[in-house]
């Protein structure tokens, strides 16, 4: 089934060569990630990672990315309300629109750059990227194979601008026009501390097919804060890769929402390269009607006394799937390790489906793992409890939806933007109003 | 206000209300005591529309309807109170959201407009003095790490702001030090009126001593086996439950 695909990968990789920018990533760099493609294949729901995504939805896209608009007709009142205090970066299909961007001031320390990387930071990049064992990248090469523009955020050392910038990517295409690559690279220097907002949304409801990929690397102390919305519309396919490297005393926050798309598959290689770095990744689905939610996240410890914090929340109405599978990795000599995961799912539909799986590979002594998974239905006596005080059923239940997810939603430390993405909970669990307005 | 006639519930498959009658008018207070198993708790969550609880025969009315053919947030919202022995927990849903989305359903039901959120907090805050809590409480998720005795004051500040017109309380006493029964019992005075009426199941005479009852009675076995004035509670204490058992049996 892969190989017909790769071939046809291939062939659309030739015809859109031409228009595939050398500044993004060097024509050379292309040609070598498009043969570990063909040689790999993409994967299937035969692997033991993918099997909840829905990936045979892609033998009906198309990979040559989307050409790029030669008129913006884009308005910035099209997009979501941007957040005070954040610089935006608009990218139309996966590419810059600095007429909707709002650019970061210069003294922050912090730059972003569009498609010029520094030799020095990739040097940096590929010295800290190295994988997670067992990594998957597939995707990820998808993505670097076609890009038509990247995000370089640069973070120098002990810059602090903790209320950063907010990265927007917008897809306007449908699947017959072409796919989108949203790329970003991020490289935080040490001591420096960042706040970043990453946003992906749909203009429209075509069916389309985007493959982000985002490459983090936290130098030493280093400390970011990293909020990801994915808000596609109902027919998109969106499968993601998200690889990090964590230095020593360096901390990555992930708070990631996960609400639009037909199917939506993000991948989370961290690993943790240096003693006393620490991971927090806060899941949050909500998938209704026929929709699949599926996180694979890997966290590899590979120096003492790093620490990990997962938690996962994910409903499913309808007839959807919500998955979370989180694996941690703890290698010979990470003593100290100190991981926990909270993975729970809760089945707001007689036919959702639910799949919460943890798991622990340790091969060291002196750890402390933890790991609690559930999924179930509303809890009986709670609703109970709510419709002896006289609450509507509707209402009680949508107020334990809402308690259900608060682990997370709470987590979010940027009021306007957990307002935004309460008011879009509310919209995806059929609300009007977003109860905690009330409050 | 609520009559029950020959009430027969099971649960399970298993019988544990046997034809129990009571009448409670309004204005009343009742003490509900018996030996564990008797059917106490039964009674009170079958009143509030507990799922789970098949009732095989007879009826009850509140207020001339028929109070079974309610859903539970109906119940609530004609006036029927329930307060849990064991509160349950339930973190994310903030105490003073849900009682004010509780004050409001009622309001609604009554067809009057929300209750403007000042005054609400107003008489949240006075009502919380009563109790002697802390205005954190406010904040906190519902009942999430209070103690046992913090629950119990908990459901009675819930009744205290939602002013219902019968209150069932179950075992409210238990697990209660002095101090804090006394506070759970000026809670209940202060809410009674010639309007309210009163269900109290209790293990222990205790509760009676700071609320004192215009009834008492003692179920054995799914059924009232004796009834009687506040006395009945004190002779109760003395003589123990087996005195009214060995004579229903």
């Amino acid at each position: 089934m892969t190989a017909p695909l790769t071939a046809r990968i291939a062939e659309e990789f030739r015809a859109a060569a031409s228009r595939l920018p050398a500044g993004v990533v060097p024509p050379q760099r292309r040609e070598e990630l498009l043969a570990v493609l063909t040689r790999e294949g993409l994967p299937t729901s035969r692997d033991e990672n993918w099997k909840y995504a829905n990936l045979r939805a892609l033998e009906r896209m198309r990979f040559a990315p989307v050409a790029p608009r030669t008129e913006p007709s884009l308005l910035a009142a099209d997009l979501p309300a941007p957040i005070q205090g954040y610089a935006r970066y608009t990218f139309v299909d996966g590419v810059f629109a600095p007429a909707l961007s709002c650019p970061l001031e210069s003294s922050s320390g912090v730059t972003l750059s569009v498609a010029s990387r520094s030799r020095e930071a990739s040097e940096r990049l590929a010295a800290a990227s190295a994988l997670p064992a067992p990594a998957d990248a597939r995707f990820a090469a998808l993505n670097e194979a076609f890009a038509l523009d990247v995000a370089r955020i640069r973070a120098r050392t002990g810059a602090q601008c903790p209320a950063c910038m907010e990265l927007l990517f917008v897809s306007t295409g449908d699947a017959e026009s072409g796919a989108a690559y949203p790329r970003l690279e991020l490289d935080v220097e040490p001591d420096a501390r960042l706040g970043l907002i990453e946003r992906h949304v749909s203009l429209g409801a075509e069916s389309s097919f985007s493959a982000p990929a985002v490459d983090i690397v936290l130098g030493r102390n280093a400390a970011v804060d990293h909020y990801r919305v994915q808000e596609m519309g109902p027919k998109a396919l969106w499968i993601d890769t998200l690889t990090a490297g964590i230095a020593h005393g360096a901390a990555y926050r992930l708070y990631m929402v996960s609400l639009g798309a037909a199917s939506a598959r993000s991948t989370i290689q961290v690993r943790l390269t240096g003693e006393l770095a620490e991971v927090g990744l806060h899941a949050v689905c909500v998938a209704d009607r026929h929709q699949v939610h599926d996180t694979f996240a890997l966290v590899e410890h590979a120096a003492p006394r790093a620490k990990t914090e997962q938690t996962f929340r994910g409903i499913a109405g309808g007839r959807a799937r919500a998955a979370f599978n989180g694996k941690v990795i703890v290698r010979e000599g990470a003593h100290g390790t100190d991981s926990r995961q909270s993975l729970r799912g809760l089945l707001a539909g007689p036919e959702a489906e639910i799949d919460v799986r943890p798991q622990l590979e340790i091969y060291t002594d002196d750890v402390r793992c933890s790991h609690g998974a559930t999924a179930g239905k509303l809890d009986d006596d709670m609703l109970f409890y709510l419709l002896s005080r006289g609450l509507e059923r509707d209402t009680a239940q949508r107020l334990l939806k809402w308690a259900f997810l608060e682990d997370v939603v709470a987590k979010i430390a940027v009021p306007e933007l957990r307002r935004q993405i309460e008011r879009s909970l509310a919209g995806q669990m059929n609300e009007t109003t977003a109860l905690k307005e009330l409050l | 206000m609520l009559i029950i006639e020959d009430l027969h519930v099971t649960v399970g498959g298993k019988k544990i209300l046997n034809g129990l009658t009571l009448e409670v008018r309004a204005g009343e207070v009742h003490a509900i005591m018996g030996p564990n198993g008797s059917g106490k708790s039964t009674l009170v969550h079958v009143l509030a529309g507990r799922p789970g609880y098949e009732v095989t025969r007879g009826r009850v009315t509140f207020d001339g309807r028929d109070l079974l053919a309610l859903a539970p947030e109906e119940r609530a919202r004609e006036g029927v109170f329930l307060g849990f022995q064991y509160p349950v927990e339930i973190p994310g849903v903030n105490n003073v959201y849900l009682l004010k989305a509780a004050v409001n359903a009622a309001r609604k039901h009554r067809g009057l407009p929300e209750v403007d959120a000042f005054e609400f907090l107003d008489l949240v805050r006075s009502k919380m003095k009563l109790m002697q809590m802390d205005e954190s409480f406010l904040s906190r998720g519902v009942n999430e790490g209070f103690s046992g005795g913090e629950k119990k004051r908990n459901e009675i500040l819930q009744m205290l702001v939602l002013e219902p017109r019968l209150a069932l309380l179950d075992e409210t006493d238990s697990g209660l030090d002095i101090d804090a029964l006394k506070i759970v019992a000026n809670g209940v005075n202060s809410l009674r009126s010639p309007e309210r009426a009163f269900v109290l199941v209790t293990h222990y005479q205790r509760l009676l001593d700071y609320v004192v009852p215009d009834r008492v009675h003692v179920l054995v076995r799914g059924r009232i086996a004796r009834s009687g004035d506040r006395t009945l509670a004190l002779e109760l204490e003395k003589r123990g439950y087996e005195w009214v058992a060995g004579e229903a049996a």
